[in-house]
């Protein structure tokens, strides 16, 4: 390696990503349900104590009941009339395949990917599997992400919903068997030190999320917040890893990034993580 | 003195411009400095050999007689030692953290405003340039610029902080003794100190770093922020760096800066430390690389893979060459032919060697040159004092300021404006170069003359 490339990847490296607290604004949000206005009424009263870490008394909350709309087009159409800041929901709705748990269901995928505006999606309110500390705080708060240094939005989201006196997890998991395949290939390299490579690349790959966690729980606790900053950065297989990370933790809210702009589908990771973690309640940004 | 033949030195002068003229082509033949001087160094020995001109040199030592071959004495090894010392003691030094935290550290003062940033830049160029050598110094601060100036969305202004940068490496390369090789090799000759060296070369060196600046600024339009608006962006822009990140242990980071400062010291103060004053600056260059190189004990060989062997090759069949040359009357003949400069008194002569030994810089190496120059002058016993010695000392280092293959910093510098794909040709540095090395040979031609040889 030459002195320009050593001395080059030394800056570089200490160029990041500074992190920008912008306070979440909220003022509309609408919650939509199958069910009819009574149970529709009760789900409300639900959320509203679910979110109170975001309800100042200045939201209008708005409900969207199955009688209001018949079809994907009209959902979306009441929304667009409605320009809510926050969609809560929840996954297979007005969809029976709830009991086959291998999608979020038609109305919601089309929601999720047509819309700008975040969705929480809750667990099925007849699926038994929510867990038992679901929907009742946001004590637990965890974002997730596979490239969270500079992701400003996605901190000061799960910042702004993390209750008084709770934790707010930033994660980032790096995939393993990404890092493993690259890592075979380097093997095979006669040019690259395998094990330099190895240590050097696994090192820098999750000190960039460390730093930026740094930064933020810095900001942070500057702006004198009641909750807790914890950092969870690690590698392995994502679902896996944030499954043991839910339960382990007893998270209330996952929040993630699902918009892909080179795509119409869900970005490459969250559709199944939206898929599998089906116990608690998803933010999806 | 021995009497050579005519013809025979007329041989050795032949291979002496063939290989200088062969230096100067380096690039185009694709071939090492030390391969270059080592081929021509492999002719020269067989020739003084065959001419009965290299002889075993014996030196008594302890009592007892060595017989040496030809070329082993004709090696200044204090100069060697004080290369390859220096060279592993800042390569350990980097690994501290310690020069880009400066650098970073410095960046974030200028809260990315481009003529603060152009002038702690430049400050730190020289300042760098004269502790470690200017191709290091260039590499630290080119690489830098070129990260942070793209960061502050200034592109445009890239190609003009990096010419600055290199022009004042060789500024900076006039600092110390020990700032550049052609300074190791006159002062060794001349026997000027440290100190002394220091002392008569800073002034210049303060003028000249100010100079280049303003005119670097005004040349490339380099202006400040205009507004609010630009300050906070440029501010926060800057702020992102992180000066800590490239310390792995505040232990080794502070250790590093009490060695730079004791190793400032030292050489500062070799001449009159008792017992170190004899062993000389090579020693106190190999004992600070040794104590780096304790923190890495278990991995010290892989510092020594980054010396830079291609230079103390040549360094080495450069003496051996010189040395030859000596022997064959080359030099003799040289001396007569500067005889004529010598002849035009304390004022014209310094400044015409001054300005030649700037030209004869700019397209090849300047380090034969002051090989070839200490040779001759050391013959002619004039005192340290003497305004000739400074004049080899600016013309070399400042020669390399008026061609990209002038100096190996410029070149350095080149080749970090090709990697940020910015078109620089030979004609046009030579073309942006040009003014401001006029301006500082006119400065240092002045200095020299009303100051030092007055």
């Amino acid at each position: 390696m030459s002195k320009v490339d050593l001395f080059e990847s030394a800056f570089r490296s200490a160029d990041k990503p500074a992190f920008v607290r912008a306070p979440l604004t909220m003022a509309r949000i609408l919650v939509v349900t199958d069910l009819d206005t009574a149970a529709s009424g009760a789900l409300l009263g639900q959320v509203r104590g679910y979110l109170n870490a975001i309800d100042g008394g200045q939201i209008h909350w708005a409900v969207l009941d199955t009688n209001g709309y018949d079809n994907v087009k009209n959902l979306l159409e009441h929304v667009e009339a409605e320009k809510p800041d926050l969609i809560v929901t929840y996954r297979h709705l007005k969809s029976s395949a709830w009991k086959w748990p291998f999608s979020l269901g038609e109305y919601l995928d089309v929601l999720t990917q047509t819309t700008t505006i975040p969705v929480l999606v809750l667990p099925h309110p007849d699926a038994a599997h929510a867990l038992p500390h679901s929907v009742r705080n946001t004590d637990n708060v965890m974002a997730i992400t596979d490239h969270l240094s500079g992701d400003n939005a996605i901190v000061n989201v799960a910042a702004s919903f993390t209750a008084d006196g709770g934790t707010c997890w930033l994660s980032h998991v790096e995939s393993g068997q990404i890092y493993e395949r690259y890592m075979d290939v380097i093997s095979r390299i006669p040019e690259i030190d395998t094990q330099t490579a190895r240590e050097a690349i696994g090192e820098q790959l999750l000190k960039e999320p460390r730093d930026f966690i740094a930064r933020a729980r810095t900001a942070l606790e500057a702006e004198g917040h009641a909750i807790k900053v914890e950092a969870i950065v690690t590698m392995g297989r994502r679902i896996d890893e944030y499954r043991h990370l839910i339960e382990a933790h007893e998270i209330d809210l996952l929040i993630l990034h699902t918009k892909d702009d080179e795509q119409l589908a869900m970005h490459g990771t969250a559709y199944p993580l939206a898929v599998e973690m089906r116990q608690i309640p998803l933010l999806m940004l | 003195m021995h009497h050579v033949p005519v013809p025979v030195t007329i041989i050795f002068a032949i291979l002496l411009a063939a290989l200088i003229l062969s230096l100067a082509l380096e690039e185009k033949l694709h071939a090492k400095k030390s391969v270059i001087v080592g081929f021509y160094g492999v002719i020269v020995l067989l020739l003084a050999s065959v001419f009965g001109l290299a002889h075993p040199e014996t030196v008594e030592i302890l009592g007892h007689p060595v017989r040496f071959p030809v070329y082993v004495p004709g090696v200044d090894w204090e100069v060697v030692a004080i290369i390859l010392g220096s060279a592993v003691f800042v390569d350990v030094m980097s690994k501290t953290g310690l020069f880009t935290w400066i650098a970073i550290k410095l960046t974030k003062m200028s809260r990315g405003d481009p003529v603060r940033l152009l002038i702690f830049y430049g400050l730190m160029t020289v300042v760098f340039s004269a502790v470690l050598n200017n191709v290091t110094a260039m590499i630290i601060i080119g690489t830098l610029t070129m990260v942070s100036v793209t960061k502050l969305k200034r592109s445009n202004q890239l190609l003009g902080f990096l010419l600055v940068e290199a022009l004042l490496t060789n500024v900076g390369g006039l600092l110390t003794l020990i700032s550049s090789v052609p300074n190791i090799i006159i002062g060794n000759a001349a026997g000027i100190s440290f100190a002394t060296f220091f002392i008569n070369a800073s002034p210049y060196v303060v003028v000249a770093t100010a100079a280049t600046i303003w005119l670097g600024a005004r040349l490339f339009k380099i202006r400040p922020l205009a507004n609010d608006a630009e300050k906070t962006e440029a501010a926060e822009l800057v702020a992102g760096f992180d000066e800590n990140d490239g310390i792995s242990s505040p232990g080794f980071f502070w250790f590093g800066v009490t060695m730079l400062f004791a190793f400032i010291i030292a050489m500062a103060s070799a001449s009159f430390l008792p017992y170190v004053r004899e062993l000389g600056l090579g020693y106190i260059a190999i004992s600070f690389a040794v104590v780096m190189l304790l923190r890495y004990k278990a991995t010290a060989d892989r510092f020594y893979e980054a010396v830079d062997w291609d230079l103390l090759g040549f360094f080495i069949g450069l003496f051996i060459i010189i040395n030859m040359m000596e022997l064959a009357a080359v030099l003799t003949a040289i001396g007569v032919g500067l005889a004529p400069v010598l002849a035009m008194g304390d004022k014209v002569g310094p400044a015409v060697l001054l300005f030649a030994s700037a030209t004869i810089s700019s397209v090849t190496d300047n380090i034969p040159l002051a090989a070839v120059l200490a040779k001759i002058l050391a013959g002619m016993d004039l005192p340290a004092s003497s305004p000739y010695w400074w004049s080899v000392i600016f013309g070399a280092n400042l020669g390399g300021n008026i061609t990209p293959i002038g100096s190996a910093s410029t070149l350095v510098a080149v080749a970090i404006i090709h990697k940020a794909k910015l078109p620089l040709s030979f004609g046009a540095f030579v073309k942006v170069a040009v003014p401001f090395a006029a301006m500082q040979l006119v400065l240092a031609i002045a200095y020299v003359l009303l100051i030092l040889g007055s």
